[in-house]
């Protein structure tokens, strides 16, 4: 059933802060409801729960406009800006703190972080309104679901002349055409990382299917993983041949999660957060799945006698003579609905834009703004990254890539699928 | 004239009689606020619904729609299932680990409590005082020991060790290790305090009666401290029953996945799956309700026996 986005959808505490239910939901959460039970119990008779809007989620081949709504306009040209301070909600060092106190100096006001453990976490609280956040850090496969529960609002151009610095294929992405709600942030690929001191590039480059060389016994006790249930299942996948794994069958699914059982006797597999930046440099791995910003970052994580050289990236999706397909996505910037200083935002989201900042912010979190000037050699050139790291720069062309895929959300139930996988891949025998 | 002591308003101290309960509210509104109520969301989490847009869990306060399947799906993969297979292994660990807490944290509480004479507040500080760091840092230290060029394998290349193993490539005895070095401060504790009350006439007493030093600890010291042993067990098993960063940091595979680990996954990561998540805490919360009903009880009965 397709519901029109607003039919049957009052997002808890976005319209009506305090419906009666929200209000009892949240006594029981205090612990104030005891003595108020049985009314409790009275207004759960509605069953409905938070019907969803229609999810409009786009591909590079299938480029979608998120909706716009009537209650959920985007701020006037020309306001005067908002007295600070400017709160952020992103990641845990995810922005250059040196940067901080240049932005403050830029918009005239002071800066507050806050952070999130994951997406989830982010998305339920800005979901329940108790928090009003400025600015937001989504990644871009959470937009549509963003725009669709009425999380973020429509952006102003008019605020925005830096998003002329961005890759055309970003400035109007496949996910937010237009960029009606979102700019880019950062972008990335999820790859191959390896030492060549102590792998065989030969086993990894130039091979029909890289992602296979997590199943070559010669690295075993020696490699690792992300734990991280989306990008390892699709890795599965995409080493089995599969070519889009949000299209993956069940039966697709659980031949990806023999595979990653297999990889518990065959090479030991160890599942890690770190392993790519830290874990290669320690020598706990000599390879890791990695992602291209965690590849780049992993050169300050060198103990001082090591040999960063030897470090290698690869992304099976624009490797030679690779036929399998590889990952590629971006983080996006966005203003949270009950922004109270969308002003302020606005112009904050035109200073990350901007291209020094850009770099300046690259040259700490080490993910790569898609910024037109800031071009793989330009990077390498002026010893932002090191040039046999060139694999681990994104360029706008490989969102066009035919083997690029983008990861969409996943629905509950396709979830519950690939969790029941992640669950028999990492249980052990 | 009356006294009050008789009256039924005051008791035999002559308070009045509700006084004394009176000083347990602040502890049962406490209890309520901060257990009873969260526990109650964690089942109204695991027996409720998925928001299909946001996809995560949404809880269900009525118990009349509450929603089994996801439980019993639950104990079914515990019992002969995937589950299950890490659930065992959590089980057997937390015994290995609990094993070699008594062996290492025995003799060491035993010598701190009676040996030590007066320096042994001294040996409790120095017991105790690496552990006023983080768990986590001490855990992340771990790391640093036991990485392949860390000080460990650099101690036995001194030694002339060739061939050094990789102690983080996810063996059992390193994460049993790691379990007992985290939890074993909370197990001596305890177990100082109940060695340390032992009246020492008593041990003379069954020197005077002609026990020898083996017989007087397994007849005397041993079942008067072995409630300290139990109080100690109980402490340090409901955290390593939760536990899941040491498997984390110091293994990462599948191999010495815990259930805590588990928990973890569906709560943070496969957050559409939180009522899995809810429903394996609830489980696991009985469980471990249980052991500590074995330990009450057999505290009750020496209480008794103690009476008699």
């Amino acid at each position: 059933m397709v519901y029109h986005p607003r039919q049957n959808w009052t997002p808890a505490g976005r319209r009506r802060l305090y419906t009666r239910r929200d209000f009892l939901q949240r006594a029981a959460v205090l612990g104030i409801a005891v003595p108020v039970l049985p009314s409790l119990l009275a207004a759960c008779g509605d069953r409905g729960g938070s019907e969803g809007g229609e999810l409009v989620v786009g591909t590079p081949s299938n480029p979608v406009e998120q909706p716009l709504f009537d209650d959920n306009t985007a701020i006037e040209s020309g306001l005067e800006a908002e007295e600070g301070p400017l709160q952020l909600y992103n990641w845990a060092d995810y922005i250059n703190p040196d940067l901080i106190p240049v932005a403050e100096e830029a918009l005239g006001v002071g800066i507050e972080i806050a952070t999130f453990f994951n997406e989830e976490e982010a998305i339920s609280r800005l979901a329940s309104g108790e928090v009003a956040y400025d600015v937001w850090f989504p990644t871009s496969q959470r937009v549509a679901v963003a725009v669709a529960a009425g999380l973020i609002q429509p952006i102003n151009h008019d605020y925005l002349p830096n998003l002329a610095n961005v890759w055309p294929q970003l400035a109007d992405p496949y996910y937010d055409q237009g960029s009606r709600y979102t700019v880019p942030y950062v972008t990335y690929t999820t790859g191959v990382a390896w030492r060549n001191d102590m792998a065989d590039s030969a086993d990894i480059e130039g091979q029909e299917n890289p992602w296979d060389v997590f199943w070559n016994p010669k690295y075993a006790g020696q490699l690792g993983l992300y734990d991280s249930f989306t990008d390892t299942i699709a890795m599965a996948l995409f080493r089995n041949g599969v070519a889009d794994p949000s299209q993956a069958s069940e039966a697709d699914l659980e031949a990806a999660g023999d595979a990653l059982v297999e990889l518990i006797d065959l090479v030991d597999v160890r599942y890690t957060i770190d392993g790519a930046y830290v874990g290669i440099p320690e020598g706990r791995f000599a390879l890791h799945h990695a992602w291209s910003g965690d590849l780049v970052n992993s050169q300050y994580y060198w103990p001082e006698d090591g040999d960063y050289t030897v470090t290698r990236y690869l992304w099976p999706a624009s490797a030679e003579g690779s036929s399998v397909n590889g990952p590629i996505s971006n983080d996006t910037l966005a203003i949270p609905v009950n922004a109270q200083r969308p002003v302020l935002a606005h112009k904050f989201l035109d200073f990350m834009l901007d291209e020094n900042n850009a770099l300046e912010n690259f040259g700490w979190v080490g993910y790569q703004p898609p910024q037109i000037n800031l071009t793989p050699a330009y990077l390498i050139e002026n010893e932002w990254v090191a040039d046999f790291l060139e694999p681990a720069l994104v360029t706008p062309e490989d969102f066009e890539r035919d083997t690029a895929w983008v990861q969409g959300p996943l629905d509950a139930e396709t979830e519950a699928l690939w969790s029941d996988q992640w669950t028999r891949a990492n249980s052990g025998g | 004239m009356p006294t009050n002591l008789q009256s039924a308003e005051y008791d035999t101290v002559g308070q009045k009689r509700w006084v004394w309960p009176g000083f347990a509210i602040p502890g049962v509104v406490w209890l309520s606020l901060l257990f009873l109520v969260p526990f109650y969301a964690i089942f109204a989490i695991a027996m409720g619904r998925i928001d299909p847009l946001l996809s995560r869990p949404v809880p269900e306060w009525n118990p009349f729609y509450w929603d089994p399947t996801v439980f019993a799906d639950v104990l079914a993969s515990l019992f002969g299932g995937q589950l299950g297979v890490v659930a065992l292994r959590t089980v057997g660990y937390v015994f290995v680990a609990c094993a070699l807490c008594v062996l290492i944290g025995y003799p060491v509480a035993y010598f701190v409590s009676r040996k030590a004479g007066r320096w042994r507040w001294i040996w409790l500080l120095l017991i105790l005082a690496p552990f006023w760091i983080n768990y986590l840092m001490r855990m992340m230290s771990w790391v640093n020991l036991l990485s392949p060029d860390g000080q460990v394998n650099q101690v036995l290349a001194a030694f002339g060790a060739t061939n050094l193993p990789d102690w983080l490539a996810g063996h059992h005895f390193v994460v049993i290790l790691g379990l007992v070095y985290g939890y074993i401060p909370f197990f001596i504790l305890p177990l100082f305090a109940a060695l340390d009350r032992i009246d020492d006439a008593t041990l003379e007493a069954a020197r005077d009666l002609g026990a020898n030093n083996a017989q007087t600890f397994w007849r005397v010291t041993w079942p008067l401290s072995r409630n300290g042993v139990l109080g100690g067990l109980v402490i340090v098993m409901l955290p390593m029953f939760g536990d899941y960063y040491t498997p984390n940091l110091l293994s990462g595979s599948p191999r010495t996945r815990m259930i805590g680990n588990t928990i973890d996954q569906f709560i943070n990561q496969t957050t559409s799956q939180g009522a899995v998540g809810a429903a394996l805490t609830i489980v696991l919360m009985f469980f471990v309700a249980g052991l500590m009903v074995y330990y009450l009880a057999s505290i009750n009965r020496a209480t008794e026996e103690a009476r008699r």
